[in-house]
């Protein structure tokens, strides 16, 4: 944000603005940078998850439309999607079917306010700002349930009952595994999270110590459940809910979730690469000419490109083996990295 | 508990091993062909859509009376050698690619194509007519279409009965063309049906 503010007191005819206009400036640009960045994702990723898709089952996926790679398909399918008709169920409660997509997306879009991009260009530098992620992306939960809840709709009922006891337990591990990162860090503001990963590949988390590489993978399958992406889909398994909880909403509102969907992907990978994986910081001094916000990006990418192999290739998990791999295998085995990563620190100094 | 850690090492080992396996393929050339750009080379023996060269066809009906499903029309008018040819028509909503019309066809003009892709809006244009009587009509007496320059199945290719009945050693009619009767070059198929044209595209 401070980056922004001095970019924009630099500006040609700004010279003479009062410090809380620079500051309204910069946030409304802020705000409309990181909904541009999160619609393009959805439209990037949407296409990125058909090649990836496609090749990992040699295949091709889209190829047609605009020519080089059906690159053009993403953006047709929205304008396809924004051409729809938007239908409300007669029997649904209507407040809020029309409030919860815009809940969902609310949720996935605040949180990427305090992610930090650069070295001073973060959105909100709070100085809880993991904390403050983990409790605004919770938000989706409470659109979810009330997606499928107001449709008035057995699968769409289902599929949020589902997907509430999904991601409500799937937060702890999540939260678990960065407990060591926030102890190392000794701060809970995402900069410095970052920062303090400075130096190159060892000094990244995820290489600190036996217990944070654990952690890594805890905080990844978590991640995967919090989004809701195959093997977790079971919010919308299309085998036995048609779409879970969307089953009911079409055109525009169906965008919503979909836009939040993989917003929520590219987010929790930024977090994964800001907690672990250094953040802007490049894995070898040789890419240091690369700028940070790049780095960061591409990293996030790779991570997104991860999670897209994982979904494509492990089958879909039953209810109950979901349960138990979230409570009696992955809280515990957190519980254990905290511990160990704790005493590693002690012994260490 | 013994069990409990040997479920987890389970797990982890056999994600690995099956994302091994699908990182492999990303590498691989994919199998998919981009229709209509590359096309699939058919068997030598593939059935597509029926097709009748109608230069060779003299309208013995055979063909007609072997279709399991009658889907063969033929109409002819006149008798012996003023007979002549009006319609020859293959219904492929009825046809089975059964090809014992094909098989038994004794100037080989009926084969089976190797086309496929002829999806249509309306059934009715599946009825695929192969002449245009207000064109032409086709003669169907042997010496009529020597006399009007129509193409004659050879006599000499015919098997004969007293040698020998090796009939797989007469060769088909198309490898020798009666040098005394070209195919006028005017006779061509009436619009609509398959041409032989369309089988090289077939070949890619
Ligand atoms: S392939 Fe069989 S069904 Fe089709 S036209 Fe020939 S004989 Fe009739
Ligand atoms: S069997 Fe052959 S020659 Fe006889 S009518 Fe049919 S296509 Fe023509």
């Amino acid at each position: 944000m401070d980056a922004l503010i001095a970019l924009i007191q630099n500006a040609p005819g700004a010279a003479n603005m009062s410090a809380q206009a620079l500051h309204n400036t910069a946030a409304a640009l802020m705000a409309t940078l990181m909904f541009t960045v999160m619609a393009l994702c959805a439209i990037v990723f949407t296409w990125m998850e058909r090649k990836v898709a496609g090749f990992l089952q040699n295949r091709y996926g889209p190829m047609r439309t605009g020519r080089w790679h059906g690159w053009a398909q993403a953006v047709a399918d929205m304008l396809k999607i924004l051409g729809k008709e938007d239908i409300i169920p007669a029997e649904a409660d209507k407040g809020l079917f029309v409030f919860a997509p815009i809940l969902v997306l609310l949720g996935s879009l605040l949180a990427w306010a305090a992610i930090p991009w650069a070295p001073g260009f973060v959105a909100a530098d709070l100085d809880l700002g993991l904390f403050y992620i983990f409790a605004v992306s919770s938000l989706v939960i409470i659109g979810i349930l009330m997606a499928g809840w107001s449709s008035n709709n057995k699968w769409a009922l289902y599929g949020a009952a589902r997907g509430a006891a999904q991601m409500v337990s799937y937060e702890i591990p999540l939260a678990l595994a960065t407990i060591p990162v926030i102890m190392y860090t000794g701060s809970l503001n995402t900069q410095d999270i970052v920062i303090a990963q400075q130096g190159g590949l060892a000094n990244w988390y995820i290489f600190r110590d036996p217990f944070l590489f654990v952690a890594f993978w805890m905080y990844f399958i978590a991640s995967i459940a919090e989004t809701n992406r195959g093997p977790f889909d079971m919010p919308e398994t299309e085998s036995e809910l048609v779409a879970g909880y969307h089953t009911e909403y079409s055109g525009m509102r169906f965008a919503f979730f979909f836009l939040s969907e993989y917003a929520n992907l590219f987010l929790v990978s930024l977090i994964a690469v800001m907690v672990f994986l250094g953040g802007w910081w490049a894995p070898l001094p040789l890419l240091d000419v690369i700028p940070p916000a790049l780095t960061f990006i591409i990293k996030g990418v790779m991570m997104v490109f991860f999670n897209m192999w994982v979904r494509w290739t492990l089958p879909r998990v039953r209810v109950d083996q979901l349960m138990h791999l979230c409570w009696k295998v992955m809280i515990p085995i957190a519980l254990i990295c905290v511990l160990g990563s704790g005493i590693i620190q002690m012994v260490r100094g | 508990m013994a069990q409990y850690f040997a479920d987890i090492y389970e797990a982890v080992s056999s994600v690995l091993k099956g994302m091994r396996i699908t990182f492999k393929h990303i590498y691989k050339k994919p199998v998919t062909l981009q229709f209509p750009d590359e096309r699939q080379v058919m068997p030598e023996r593939y059935r597509g859509f029926v097709h009748n060269d109608m230069t060779k066809c003299d309208s013995c009906n055979i063909c007609a009376k072997l279709c399991p499903v009658d889907c063969i029309y033929i109409e002819s008018e006149g008798k012996g050698k003023a007979r002549m040819m009006t319609r020859y028509a293959i219904d492929y909503n009825k046809c089975i690619w059964c090809s014992l019309c094909t098989e038994n066809c004794h100037t080989g003009s009926i084969t089976m194509s190797h086309d496929y892709d002829h999806s249509v809006y309306d059934r009715r244009t599946l009825v695929y007519e192969f002449m245009d009587p207000t064109q032409e009509t086709i003669p169907c007496h042997r010496a009529t279409r020597i006399d009007m320059g129509w193409w004659v199945e050879p006599k000499e290719d015919k098997p004969k009965p007293k040698p020998k009945p090796a009939a797989e050693a007469a060769p088909p009619a198309e490898t020798a063309p009666a040098p005394e009767a070209p195919p006028p070059a005017d006779d061509k198929p009436a619009p609509g049906t398959p041409t032989p044209d369309d089988d090289k595209g077939v070949e890619n």
